[in-house]
């Protein structure tokens, strides 16, 4: 058995209690635990302490990111392991990470952890939520994490490691439902922030986006009709925050009238030509003023762009 | 009387959720005893969700493929008992092996006892591992007779196989569980002479047969290589030659 490392835990919590169990089982080897409570009302802090959690208590915030920057300096110990309140590790973690500091620990300053998120019940093996490398062991003051939400912490040195399966994972049990997905997503979407200088903002980019990540995120093969309905709520989501940023900025450009729901044609429909869904959409097209067309063939001409960017991708 | 029935498992979801469901109906056909399932998810890929594997399931998981040793010594400091049962995710327990067993063990005192197991021709797998001398070793007496024929007498033993073996659980902390130097296979027999060496009685439950389809994991023709080398190592000369009497 490979002796425990120097390593110190993290976890930032608002009423957690009914994740933590399984994080405080599956961490109890690890030196030096440390919460950082956001005002929780429910048992976290009892939980934690019970566990031998030394407990901060922060104020609440809704960029949860950002904030762990400031409680890092906490951790005593040379390398540190970020996790969140709904994730945890397997039962050969020490193993796994105690042999992974020992022969990589030199060479490298930060790991990315994949992670198995469980999403309405399923784990996800595709949809770009997997492998959805985390970088959330490394050396202290190393990692900086940046605004907003789930952007990918800045490693200082740039010795960053992304673990290759079959290896250690982060196992994250993210939403009990697809109607819990789609209120954590908003969630976010309304808390996050909004440039409201008028010139920051395009309609066309966020339905460009929106096609993107139904088209980054659709993977039947891995995931099935799962996969379908976790894009579907995705590209809504971009189309969404394009209309809070409108709204911030004043209203003060068009919309570009009827491009603000992304719409997937069946590739049986596009090769039957005028008959079914795509020849409606082209009968609809043709009615249009002639303005809203040639915007619409704009969009079209950056939609075929970034098409032909993440097939090369 | 508490059991934790112990398996693990990689893939083949389908197999070990009727495993899983043969061992609850075995468990279920004893009077006045607690028990649990653990699985062990053995780097599955995808893992397991203990939601599908049924009701009332504890499931520990490794993220990489660890030894048979290690699986089962991590599943019983996960669920302490008085007894537990190792079961191979291939091995469909029938609740006269599970009573079998059981019984067995009260009237011999604390050991281990393994069970008739049978393949899908009703040809015996296992009914009781015996010494030869010379490479060969230890070897699965009547292997591939038809069960029908091969007395059911509960004859000791120097070793039976971990794919069903039920144990005491004063005496397996005693021996201090599975030797997990043993990547894959003979961790079971080492087991049983270690227990020998104490004066623990190893037994065979053989009043009814189990279905063992045998190897559905691992099918790699040297699996066992390794594994046969430390055992060779450590035991050669140290275990008593019974010879094959079944020849």
């Amino acid at each position: 058995m490979t002796a425990a490392p120097a390593l110190s835990l993290i976890v930032h919590t608002r009423d957690s209690a009914a994740t933590l169990p399984a994080l405080l089982d599956s961490t109890s080897w690890i030196p030096e635990r440390i919460v950082v409570d956001m005002q929780s009302t429910d048992a976290t802090i009892a939980l934690c302490r019970a566990a031998g959690f030394r407990v901060i208590e922060a104020p609440v915030t809704a960029m949860v990111d950002a904030i762990r920057n400031d409680y890092l300096d906490a951790a005593t110990n040379p390398w540190i392991l970020v996790l969140d309140s709904d994730e945890h590790l397997s039962a050969d973690a020490p193993e796994a990470i105690a042999q992974l500091l020992d022969t990589q620990g030199s060479a490298y300053d930060a790991f990315g952890i994949p992670r198995f998120n469980t999403i309405a019940g399923q784990v996800m093996q595709g949809s770009l939520f997997y492998p959805d490398h985390q970088i959330r062991l490394f050396r202290r003051g190393h990692v900086e994490w940046q605004d907003g939400h789930h952007h990918p912490p800045k490693v200082h040195g740039g010795r960053l490691l992304l673990l290759a399966p079959p290896c250690l994972h982060i196992h994250h049990q993210n939403y009990p439902s697809l109607e819990s997905f789609i209120a954590r997503q908003l969630r976010y979407t309304l808390s996050d922030s909004y440039s409201t200088d008028p010139a920051s903002f395009d309609f066309a980019d966020y339905i460009g986006d929106a096609y993107a990540a139904f088209a980054k995120r659709h993977d039947t093969a891995s995931d099935g009709d799962l996969s379908t309905a976790l894009a579907t709520v995705l590209a809504w989501d971009r189309v969404m925050r394009g209309l809070i940023h409108w709204e911030r900025t004043g209203r003060s450009k068009p919309l570009g009238e009827a491009f603000s729901l992304p719409v997937v044609v069946q590739p049986g429909a596009t090769a039957a030509g005028q008959s079914g869904r795509a020849g409606q959409l082209r009968r609809w097209f043709a009615r249009l003023p002639a303005p809203v067309k040639a915007r619409a063939r704009r969009l079209r001409s950056r939609l075929s762009d970034l098409a032909g960017r993440l097939r090369r991708w | 009387m508490d059991l934790t029935v112990v398996i693990p498992s990689v893939g083949l979801a389908a197999l070990l959720r009727t495993c899983i469901a043969h061992a609850q109906s075995a468990l279920a056909s004893v009077n006045e005893m607690t028990s649990a399932v653990v699985v062990v998810d053995n780097g599955s890929d995808p893992p397991y969700r203990a939601a599908a594997l049924g009701s009332g399931i504890a499931l520990v998981r490794f993220d990489l493929p660890r030894s048979f040793a290690k699986a089962c010594n991590e599943a019983a400091r996960h669920r302490p008992a008085a007894r537990y049962l190792f079961l191979n995710n291939d091995v469909l327990l029938e609740p006269g092996t599970l009573i079998d067993m059981l019984s067995l063990l009260d009237n011999y005192g604390p050991g281990i006892c393994g069970a008739r197991l049978v393949l899908a021709d009703d040809t015996v797998q296992h009914c009781g591992v015996r010494f030869d001398g010379g490479p060969r070793g230890p070897f699965h007496i009547h292997h591939g007779r038809p069960s029908s024929i091969v007395p059911r007498s509960p004859v000791r033993f120097q070793a039976v196989t971990g794919a069903a073996m039920l144990i005491d659980g004063a005496a397996f902390d005693r021996l201090g569980g599975f030797d997990e130097a043993y990547p894959f296979g003979y961790e079971d027999i080492d087991l049983c002479l270690r227990a020998g060496q104490l004066g623990m009685p190893v037994l065979c439950a053989q009043a009814h047969d189990t279905l063992h389809f045998e190897s559905t994991s691992n099918r790699k023709p040297n699996r066992h290589a390794a594994s046969r080398r430390l055992f060779f190592e450590r035991w050669q000369g140290r275990f008593t030659i019974d010879g094959d009497t079944s020849q």
